[in-house]
């Protein structure tokens, strides 16, 4: 996997392929993070366009200091919080509030039915509070550390490490439990 | 209750899933929003179009001016000046800019086909 600090500096020398490569490094996790959130495919894939648009023309603004991965999972964060606004008649979601994705009720075609073990699991992920969901999707799925986490919901580590702490008590007892 | 969920289970398992192809898909449609070619283009096609308006309304309005049966080859330009004198001010302006426009339009389209052919 390129490294972020190859990819940088080849998007000032070359910004076509400096792209292409950051594309191909993150367009799967970025689509990936953004699903998790809004869950309905067509959704996704709106809001990880805007958002790779949105780092092509905001990349001027990436200072060079702080993670580079933090950065771009951030702008795919307010993009995925944008969508969710939409759906419910607002600009945006704030963090504070619940993104209220209904996970049966926003399914799509592009879903395993069959896979009851993992669709209980994003169950339980789905209807946790916006904060302690990105808290333990950015933790658990993309393994960034808590710092980058804090970058990403503009909030503190120790805050982070908190939400972290609440979302998986509460996804264990979602799993122990006999809800489907 | 038990405290513990044994997460290696499932490890990053998801129930969702995406079309065949989907990522090269998006990939290519984010590189073509990116693009700056494309406005270019357009830009240069909208001022060719101006460019060609402007030189069929100096025709008519050459054709009009001139008497039947005068408009012969050596006595063109003086015609063409006589026409542009009795335009008024603001549409000589207008039809000297788009002469000029036309002109590095020309150079425009000449760079492109070159960068093309490269």
């Amino acid at each position: 996997m390129t490294d972020d600090n190859h990819i940088i500096p080849l998007i000032r020398e070359n910004t076509e392929k400096g792209f292409r490569l950051l594309m191909a490094k993150y367009k799967e996790p970025v689509y990936w993070h953004i699903r998790r959130l809004v869950v309905s495919h067509a959704d996704a894939q709106d809001a990880t366009q805007d958002t790779f648009l949105r780092i092509f023309r905001s990349f001027s603004q990436y200072s060079g200091e702080g993670s580079f991965k933090a950065w771009i999972f951030r702008i795919a964060t307010n993009e995925a919080l944008r969508l969710l606004g939409r759906n419910q008649g607002k600009a945006t979601l704030s963090l504070d509030e619940s993104p209220q994705v209904t996970l049966t009720m926003k399914a799509d075609e592009y879903f395993d039915y069959g896979n009851t073990e993992a669709i209980k699991l994003q169950k339980a992920i789905t209807a946790l509070p916006a904060k302690q969901q990105l808290a333990f999707n950015l933790r658990y799925y993309d393994d960034l550390s808590y710092k980058e986490i804090a970058v990403v919901t503009g909030s503190t580590e120790a805050t982070v490490k908190a939400n972290y702490h609440f979302a998986k008590e509460k996804i264990i007892k979602y799993m122990n439990s006999n809800d489907t | 209750m038990e405290q513990n969920y044994d997460f290696s289970k499932i490890g990053k398992q998801m129930p969702y899933t995406v079309p065949d192809g989907f990522f090269d898909k998006l990939e290519e449609n984010v590189m073509k929003e990116c693009a700056p070619t494309k406005p270019r283009v357009i830009r240069m096609a909208i001022r060719a179009a101006l460019a060609i308006a402007a030189c069929i309304a100096l025709f008519l309005v050459v054709k009009k001016v001139l008497p039947q049966g005068q408009d012969t080859a050596s006595d063109d330009f003086e015609n063409v000046e006589l026409a542009f004198n009795n335009l008024s001010t603001d549409d000589q302006d207008y039809l000297l800019e788009v002469y000029q426009e036309e002109l590095l339009l020309d150079n425009d389209l000449n760079d492109l086909n070159n960068e093309e052919s490269i």
